[in-house]
């Protein structure tokens, strides 16, 4: 494992402390998110992947530690800052989160009519151009309950670039997905990545398709970074339990059996 | 500029409730709107008004001719003195007129009521205007005090 | 023997943090300054759904209320030989008891319930999240609107609910058991006071206006995001509404009858 840190990181965490609802769930984080490149977060599930991006969008807010987002720790700045900060960044929800009660053309102009004074026709061009980009442009006039769940997926990520931001974070893409919208997603991902010229970080624990595309991979478990590198890197390592978790072997470091206090036998 | 049902719905529905509004005030609490209309104000004095209340009615001859303004107590002599706001167009009331509170059935609300005099040049009467006294007034009927009345003429009935 | 006094603490300690969180919660949603243009269209379409759905339910239980009224009122003041007071008797005890309380009370079962589990909703499919992230504050685009819609729409409901229960009475005192109609209504003109019976009643509901879209509002957006999490967020809406409205009603009532 190589200590790789790279310049100009967009998105810095430093020493990360975050407990919620009793349960400890980062005990020293420490991760940088590099400009323009894809970087994935993988880990197993139930060890808050989720909320580190919910932590970066300062929607929640660490015990200890801070977190940078362009050069700006998003804890220390007044609330409207944080809405200015947020602007930067968007953020793909694992369901979506399409407002139910708007069409797809109303969602995608949605972050348009709210920050921007631009005329209907050009919020109509830009639509269409993003919807395009993620090839949804059909879609235009449907409400999210007739889309499917790739279809919605899609949707939503056409309204997280419509302002164009630095940073995009993808929540659990791949989740309950079939392969082939998989492989659009990750093409999707990859694709924008290059083209609009921002920087993505995916949280996700689907190994084999991140891997394809990401450029850097942070594995998170027990609320701190097990390793880290290139996706070439961290298939070769040695770390027994990153071994585990790539390979997706049943039973090692991580035991198949939950840790109890009493033994199967005296149980019995 | 077309509405959307939406707007119309609720535009109908604000229309509805100030309508509501007016209802209550007019119908319900016989709010008048002749605020404008002219008054001029008399003054009565009264040894006990009982339970007169500001805005009760003032009647001649069971007719509405204006209402109680103010009650407040004359400094010098420590009397009531109740402030009557009378309709201008009721404008020819003798000096010589009487006013009383009385009550609106047993136990009803009390009001004030105008017997008129006779209006005589000769006699030195006068019409009333504004800010006049009534030189003639009727005082509230106490209950206790009726009863107590009432008792002891019995027993001066029963010695005699 | 501790056990007592340590539930008791960690529950009162529980209620008072809510109480701040939602404090904290109002407080971001009315300070900010509303963009007009942007924020107006929202509050037409939430008094559309609190105030404007909620008329028919208010327009029938208030007149049913009145008409019962007149009935029980009808019969017990006969017995006195004072069916004129009839109207005084309805009018008084809609507009100072039942019109704010009773309108108060459908409102929090009728909109304040819906505007929980419409919020819990929001919540739980991560659509208040994702106006976070796009740089909307939901505190102003959610929340604020439908505050300001309960705060226009409870008093208007409870002048037609007072309206249409005084007329229900009329139906009931004067076109069936046959009192004269100028009594129904000169009674009632000489009781009720613009400044005395009207304007308090206008308070009290617009207190309870208040205290029941804020409790609709702070439990849907508190609410854990689960479907169970929703549900116990509505009934906890209906049953804090409820009793805020009985108890407030008593308070206000002893400051201003």
């Amino acid at each position: 494992m190589t200590a790789h840190i790279p310049e100009d990181c967009i998105v810095r965490i430093e020493d990360l402390h975050f407990a919620y609802g009793g349960k400890q769930i980062y005990r020293g984080l420490d991760l940088q998110v590099p400009r323009g490149k894809i970087t994935a977060i993988l880990g197993p599930s139930g060890t808050g992947k989720t909320t580190v991006l919910r932590l970066i969008g300062a929607q929640l807010t660490p015990q200890r530690g801070r977190v940078y987002f362009n050069g700006t720790d998003v804890n220390a700045v007044s609330r409207p800052q944080l809405y200015r900060l947020r602007k930067q960044m968007s953020m793909l929800f694992q369901s979506g989160a399409l407002f139910a009660d708007m069409t797809v053309y109303e969602n995608v102009a949605f972050p348009l009519h709210e920050h921007t004074q631009l005329p209907e026709e050009l919020v109509r061009d830009i639509v269409l151009m993003k919807l395009e980009a993620v090839g949804m442009r059909a879609a235009v006039d449907l409400y999210p309950a007739e889309l499917s769940g790739g279809m919605a997926r899609r949707a939503a990520l056409a309204r997280s670039i419509a302002l164009d931001p630095d940073l995009i974070m993808y929540d659990e893409p791949f989740v309950g997905q079939d392969p082939i919208t998989k492989g659009v997603l990750v093409k999707l991902i990859s694709d924008l990545n290059a083209s609009l010229g921002l920087t993505s970080l995916v949280v996700t624990h689907d190994v084999r398709e991140i891997l394809e595309v990401a450029h850097y991979v942070y594995i998170l478990a027990e609320g701190r970074v097990l390793g880290e590198g290139t996706p070439a890197q961290i298939s070769h390592s040695d770390d027994p339990r990153v071994s585990q978790f790539i390979n997706g072997d049943f039973d090692g470091p991580y035991a198949f059996h939950l840790k109890g206090s009493k033994s199967y036998l005296e149980e019995l | 500029m077309k509405y959307l049902k939406v707007e119309i719905m609720v535009g109908l529905f604000m229309l509805l409730g100030l309508l509501a509004a007016v209802v209550m005030s007019l119908k319900v609490a016989g709010l008048v709107l002749n605020s404008n209309a002219q008054t001029y104000t008399l003054h009565a004095k009264f040894d006990n008004v009982g339970s007169l209340k500001l805005r009760a009615p003032v009647k001649i001859g069971g007719v509405l001719v204006g209402r109680v303004e103010r009650i407040s107590i004359d400094q010098n002599e420590l009397m009531p003195v109740v402030d009557l706001a009378i309709e201008s167009r009721f404008n020819h009331l003798s000096s010589d007129s009487k006013a009383s509170i009385l009550t609106a059935g047993i136990i009803g609300e009390q009001y004030i009521g105008i017997v008129p005099g006779f209006y005589d040049e000769d006699m030195g009467s006068t019409y009333l205007k504004d800010g006049d006294y009534f030189q003639d007034t009727g005082s509230a009927v106490v209950l206790e005090d009726l009863i107590g009345k009432f008792l002891y003429n019995m027993s001066a009935a029963k010695q005699d | 023997m501790l056990n007592f006094p340590g539930m008791l603490g960690r529950y009162g300690l529980k209620k008072i943090s809510a109480l701040g969180r939602s404090t904290i919660m109002l407080y971001h949603a009315l300070v900010a300054r509303p963009q007009l243009r942007k924020h107006f269209p929202l509050l037409v379409q939430e008094i559309y759904f609190v105030g404007v759905q909620s008329v028919i339910i208010i327009l029938v239980s208030g007149l049913f209320i009145g008409m019962v009224l007149g009935l029980q009122g009808f019969n017990i003041l006969k017995d006195f030989m004072a069916t004129g007071s009839l109207g005084t008797l309805v009018a008084l005890a809609i507009i100072r008891e039942l019109g704010p309380v009773v309108a108060a009370l459908l409102y929090a079962g009728r909109a304040g319930s819906a505007l929980t589990a419409e919020i819990g909703q929001l919540k739980a499919s991560e659509q208040l999240s994702a106006l976070e992230m796009m740089a909307v504050d939901p505190l102003r685009r959610i929340i604020a609107p439908r505050f300001w819609a309960g705060f226009i729409s409870l008093p208007l409901l409870s002048l037609l609910f007072c309206v249409v229960g005084i007329y229900g009475g009329k139906f009931v005192g004067v076109d069936w058991l046959g009192l004269d109609d100028g009594i129904y209504w000169s009674g009632m003109q000489n009781s009720v006071e613009l400044l005395a019976d009207l304007v308090p009643m206008l308070i009290k509901s617009v207190v309870f206006a208040v205290a029941c879209t804020w409790i609709a509002l702070f439990n849907g957006y508190d609410c854990r995001p689960t479907s169970a999490g929703i549900s116990a967020a509505t009934t906890a809406t209906v049953v804090q509404s409820s009793l805020a409205v009985l108890g407030l009603d008593f308070v206000l009532t002893a400051l201003m009858f």
